[in-house]
């Protein structure tokens, strides 16, 4: 379809963050649910960095949400509202004095960050407590972990979905964005736990390449997505999509997009790691390629922002 | 629901005398705005937060030296499947009774969501009042039977406003009359309720393609996607669950400390 004339929310560099720490805290909490899934012993330091950092990543996330709104005092809105729900779109539910609208994924991602937020908490609380000698609560903790995994995963994912959700030329016709962010959360979340370990030190080689090939393996996703998200948006054979898409490969935002997004944030550290980091992965080396999936994670999810958003004339 | 609503915009009638945008900022007490120069009588390139109606001056060249002057009142097409609506996560943007969409500014806390969702760039966001902003089709007017004021102004009946259902009849009929004039481009444009999101309550007759009007040739609910990229994400995640597993399971084995 030809895209007319168009507006952009004009989301600003609040939300960007939002997005990029939000990928964070989901792809380490998972991380550290898997480990710790499969081996609790052995991944203890793992897992306490991973859902450290998650609880870290995510705090700030409500405050970005609530400071970027029109209304700030009006926050709540978000999750109430005095009207039935065949009033206010497709499939909304109602529940006492709450709505959850699930094919808008702003809605939806309102309440999963509210529950990922909490087992977040929850995890970290658990962490503390243990390492202060309590006991080990078996079964809440892998609740907890499964729960805040699931959500986790959405959180990284859904403001890709969002923005597929938007009629902005770039995005209007893109399927792959969802899957995108889901892969740069786990990179990135991967790579924060691979660089606070590396710089604390300690007996940590073994957790460092297995972090490294967990990464490896996000990384490679996530070029499979953005090649799938790029040729498909071009293959729409319109002219106004193939100047949104022009505009990010060619135009004023390319080179974010190929210096930082690809070649820093993908092929170096992709590069790196096959030639060795995997195997033998030293904490300087480790640190290195970590830093470099996690700004080349930023730059991905930034320029795609930032280029979708851009009204061209 | 009661019997839907519709405005019907025939631009064929259309003088551009601009008395629709004046009386719809009357009306609706929209501030005062700078000017924006565009090149023709066209005043703001698009719709603002304090210009719900907007009367677009286009020129169109023949090749030969010959040009036609085009005009079109443009407004909210308050679709039968509103990205607007489906996209805001507050439940401000709800639909009437009559099958309008509306923004609540009670509610609305501001997050802008609607005004990328909008396939048609209409919704704005207003910065003094921190929310965002639309036609209602006189929300208030239509309640007391009064009818849009755009409609009431227009003084050639380019803008007619009424129960769909008798102003879709009218426009196909006009539409025909016009081909049978001679005026082969004519078509209608969102009358059609099995078309491109559900059709659009006010709809329109163009002398010519839609894309030489600014509008989308065939618009899409953007929501449309929501499914399919959610699967995909689910899918994504599967594959990202299971090499983290394979990366932490293989015990004991090469880079063990
Ligand atoms: S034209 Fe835009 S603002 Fe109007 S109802 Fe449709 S989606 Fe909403
Ligand atoms: S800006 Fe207001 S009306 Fe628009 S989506 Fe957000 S809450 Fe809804």
């Amino acid at each position: 379809m030809e895209p007319g004339l168009l507006k952009s929310a004009d989301w600003p560099f609040l939300i960007d963050l939002y997005f990029f720490l939000g990928g964070i805290a989901g792809g380490a909490f998972v991380i550290a649910t898997v480990a710790t899934l499969l081996d609790a012993q052995r991944y203890r330091d793992l897992t306490r960095v991973g859902y450290y950092l998650a609880l870290l990543a995510i705090l700030p996330g409500p405050i970005l949400l609530t400071v970027d709104l029109g209304i700030p005092s009006r926050f709540l809105h978000m999750l109430m509202v005095s009207k039935p729900t065949t009033a206010i779109g497709m499939h909304a539910i109602n529940i006492g004095p709450f709505h959850l609208k699930p094919f808008s994924p702003m809605s939806a991602g309102a309440w999963a960050l509210m529950v990922f937020s909490a087992c977040a908490f929850l995890a970290a609380l658990l962490t503390f407590l243990e390492d202060r000698g309590n006991p080990r609560l078996g079964t809440t903790r892998l609740v907890i972990g499964i729960v805040g995994g699931v959500f986790g995963f959405f959180i990284a994912a859904y403001p890709g979905v969002l923005l597929g959700a938007t009629a902005r030329p770039l995005f209007i016709s893109a399927h792959w964005l969802g899957a995108l962010f889901l892969a740069v959360g786990a990179a990135t979340g991967g790579a924060a736990i691979a660089l606070v370990l590396s710089l604390v030190g300690g007996q940590t080689s073994d957790s460092l390449s297995r972090l490294m090939k967990v990464t490896a393996i996000a990384l490679v996703l996530e070029l499979v997505f953005l090649a799938l998200f790029v040729v498909s948006v071009s293959a729409t054979g319109s002219r106004g999509i193939r100047e949104a898409l022009a505009q990010l490969l060619v135009g004023s935002d390319a080179i974010f997009f190929w210096v930082g997004a690809v070649v820093v944030g993908l092929v170096i550290p992709l590069l790196l790691q096959v030639g060795g980091v995997i195997r033998k992965a030293t904490p300087g080396m480790t640190a290195l390629v970590s830093a470099l999936v996690i700004v080349g994670g930023f730059l991905v999810k930034y320029v795609i922002i930032v280029a979708g958003q851009r009204v061209l004339s | 629901m009661a019997r839907t609503l519709a405005m019907f915009t025939d631009v064929s009638l259309c003088i551009g005398c601009r008395a629709c945008q004046v009386a719809c900022k009357q009306w609706n007490q929209l501030a005062p705005e700078e000017p924006e120069w565009t090149g023709t009588y066209q005043n703001h390139h698009h719709f603002t937060d304090k210009s719900y109606r907007l009367v677009r001056f286009f020129e169109q060249s023949d090749g030969q030296g010959a040009l036609t002057w085009h005009m079109m009142s443009d407004v909210c097409k308050h679709c039968a499947q509103a990205g607007c609506l489906e996209a805001c996560p507050t439940g401000a943007i709800y639909r009437t009774e009559y099958g309008t969409v509306n923004i609540n500014q009670d509610i609305c806390n501001g997050c802008r969501y609607c005004v990328s969702a909008c396939p048609f760039g209409v919704v704005a966001y207003n910065e003094d009042t921190g929310t965002a902003t639309k036609c209602t089709f006189c929300n208030d007017r239509i309640h007391n039977g009064l009818g849009p004021a755009c409609a009431k102004a227009c003084p050639t009946q380019s803008i007619r406003f009424g129960f769909r259902d008798e102003l879709a009849a009218q426009a196909r009929k006009r539409v025909d009359d016009l081909k049978r004039m001679g005026v082969k481009e004519a078509q209608l444009y969102g009358e059609d309720q099995s078309g491109p999101v559900g059709g659009l309550n006010a709809f329109f007759l163009l002398l010519d393609k839609p894309s030489l009007y600014g509008l989308p040739e065939n618009p899409k609910l953007p929501q449309g996607n929501v499914l399919v990229d959610s699967l995909l994400s689910i899918g994504a995640a599967l594959m990202v669950g299971l090499g983290a597993v394979v990366a932490f399971r293989d015990r004991g084995g090469k880079g063990s400390a």
